[in-house]
């Protein structure tokens, strides 16, 4: 067998779009030359502050927009072929649907327009309102849903015809804690059935749990992409120690260790730099008659990687 | 493709029939053509005629009314609520939306007619008006005027919001029951500019006066049927030509 060369499940080059808005129809660069590539069975987290392009790339990716330079494809082909909107599922931001129509009727016709055989309709929809745990709401008109529900059956519709790749705009939103439990379960359900799962968001907590890999946008512009594992490595940062009890005159000895001292009631926390700082702090607190009552080091989050790029985006744009 | 187009045009039809505008329109129809009973007494022996001839225009204004409201906003809602993101993004080509949104909505209209045209007759029948299928031609040309008509609702909500829809959709309603003024006016003006507009414009336009026989039907006036069949198949090209520029300008578009 020849060797096959595996095409990402989505791609994107020098993808640039620029929309005119406002009454003076001002130019608005929304993407710059955005390069992209997310590869099959991979979940890809498209991260980037509000208004960083988000949604215009994937209005692109989708085929709902087009794009003013560059291209994307999907699975090898242009995003509006009838091949590639067969295999893409896709959750628009805080999803509106019909509202006169009850959650049944509405998943039926997603299923009926994505070419789900007329037979499989109804036992497909009941198996997706059970995914989402909607079954109570089936026969209910969409009209008095909570933003949860919406949400819920917004992932329903986008996976209905069991899609090889599935795009989701800040999935995450309006969804409680349990809510969000559930949604990532079936992101990596979906992973383990080996399909593609490109989901942008602001919220970094979902992103650490579950993604393979990131790109990070902002100002339209890709500034980042990467394994998580390698953007966040193990290494440690800093440590946080926290000290309980009067200190009195060795307060000052501490804190001069310590790169960062916030005081709360009797407890003083500190950050320190390595494990020697951290027996020197001991050891004063020793000294002063106080207790240690924690230690933890502190490895770099994803929320600090992020900052840190948007911060270097800005800086060199000079708005800051 | 059929399949799809079938798709979107149910639901066009389910969301329209769940519209309390169409059954207060279907309705408030029915009274006005009741209201045509209090004349019998006073009409002296016109009073059929008149029941008759009100009757079916009270059924052509409602179903304008109907085509212009729910047409004007049928594909614009769509974009402005974001729902379309939901079809489109689905294996549905923006030619079989902007068709299954016509089909959808010219079937809300055929069964409002049925259902007017069902209530016209009723009061016909408890009015003891002598009941006649032949007034039943002015509801079939009524049925072709609204598919020219509703092409142009459709046309025009596919890029103005559904206020400015409703009011151009109702502006060449009303100038295509008079484009012969525009032929009297091509043929009177000395100016060449004027004479050329008038001209352009007359072809141009919708010419929705072929489609009324309401006159003719009542007066009992023997129909041309050649004419009928020629004005039927210009309501169809003229229709099918719209919308094919409708799809063209939403196939451009962004969401």
């Amino acid at each position: 067998m020849s060797s096959v060369v595996t095409q990402p499940a989505i791609e994107t080059v020098r993808l640039t779009k620029f929309y005119r808005a406002g009454f003076r129809m001002k130019r608005v660069r929304a993407l710059v030359d955005l390069n992209l590539q997310v590869e099959k069975g991979e979940i890809f987290g498209f991260l980037g502050p509000n208004g960083a392009g988000k949604t215009t790339a994937i209005k692109i990716i989708i085929g709902l927009a087009k794009p003013t330079q560059g291209f994307a494809l999907v699975q090898g082909k242009p995003p509006r072929d009838h091949r590639v909107k067969k295999s893409v599922g896709f959750l628009p931001e805080s999803p509106y649907f019909y509202e006169y129509l009850t959650a049944a009727e509405f998943l039926g016709l997603t299923a009926q327009l994505s070419g789900v055989p007329r037979g499989e309709l109804k036992p497909r929809v009941r198996e997706m309102l059970k995914m989402v745990r909607m079954e109570h709401a089936a026969h209910i008109q969409m009209k008095g849903f909570s933003r949860g529900m919406l949400q819920r059956i917004g992932i329903a519709q986008a996976l209905i015809h069991d899609p090889e790749v599935v795009i989701l705009d800040e999935p995450m939103g309006g969804l409680d804690p349990i809510g969000r439990k559930e949604f990532r379960d079936i992101i990596l359900s979906l992973r383990d059935k080996g399909k593609t799962v490109f989901f942008s968001t602001h919220i970094l907590a979902d992103v650490e749990m579950i993604c393979d890999r990131v790109g990070i946008i902002v100002g339209g512009k890709m500034v980042k992409v990467g394994k998580l594992s390698e953007i966040l490595t193990s290494e440690v940062e800093s440590i946080e120690v926290t000290v309980r009890g009067a200190l009195g005159k060795f307060r000052k000895a501490l804190e001069r260790v310590a790169q960062k001292a916030i005081e709360s009631g009797e407890f003083l926390m500190l950050t320190v730099k390595d494990d020697e700082d951290v027996e020197r702090v001991m050891a004063i607190a020793r000294e002063a008659g106080a207790k240690v009552t924690a230690i933890v080091p502190r490895t770099k989050t994803l929320e600090d990687f992020f900052m840190s790029q948007v911060k270097s985006f800005l800086e060199e744009k000079g708005d800051v | 493709m059929f399949n799809r187009i079938y798709g979107v045009a149910a639901n066009t039809f389910r969301e329209s029939l769940r519209d309390r505008v169409l059954v207060a329109l279907i309705v408030t129809a029915i009274v006005v053509m009741a209201g045509a009973k209090v004349v019998q007494p006073v009409a002296m022996g016109e009073a059929d005629k008149i029941i008759k001839d009100l009757g079916l225009s009270a059924i052509t204004l409602f179903c304008v009314l109907i085509a212009v409201l729910v047409g004007g906003r049928i594909v614009y809602r769509e974009v402005e609520k974001r729902t379309i993101y939901l079809i489109l993004a689905r294996p549905v080509r923006r030619l079989e939306f902007i068709l299954g949104k016509y089909f959808g909505l010219m079937a809300v209209l055929v069964l409002s007619l049925l259902i007017m045209t069902a209530g016209f007759y009723l009061i016909l029948l408890i009015s003891r008006v002598a009941l006649t299928p032949y007034l039943l031609w002015a509801v079939l040309m009524t049925a072709f005027e609204l598919a020219l008509l509703t092409a142009v609702a459709v046309f025009f909500s596919t890029f103005v919001t559904p206020i400015a829809s409703a009011v151009f959709t109702f502006i060449i309603y009303f100038i295509g029951h008079s484009t012969y003024l525009l032929k009297q006016l091509a043929a009177m003006s000395p100016v060449p500019a004027i004479k050329l507009l008038g001209i352009v414009l007359y072809y141009l336009l919708p010419n929705l006066g072929n489609f009324n026989i309401k006159g003719d039907v009542v007066y009992g006036v023997p129909l041309n049927f050649p004419a009928l069949g020629l004005a039927a198949l210009y309501g169809l090209v003229y229709s099918l030509t719209l919308l094919l520029i409708s799809v063209i300008i939403f196939n451009r578009k962004d969401f």
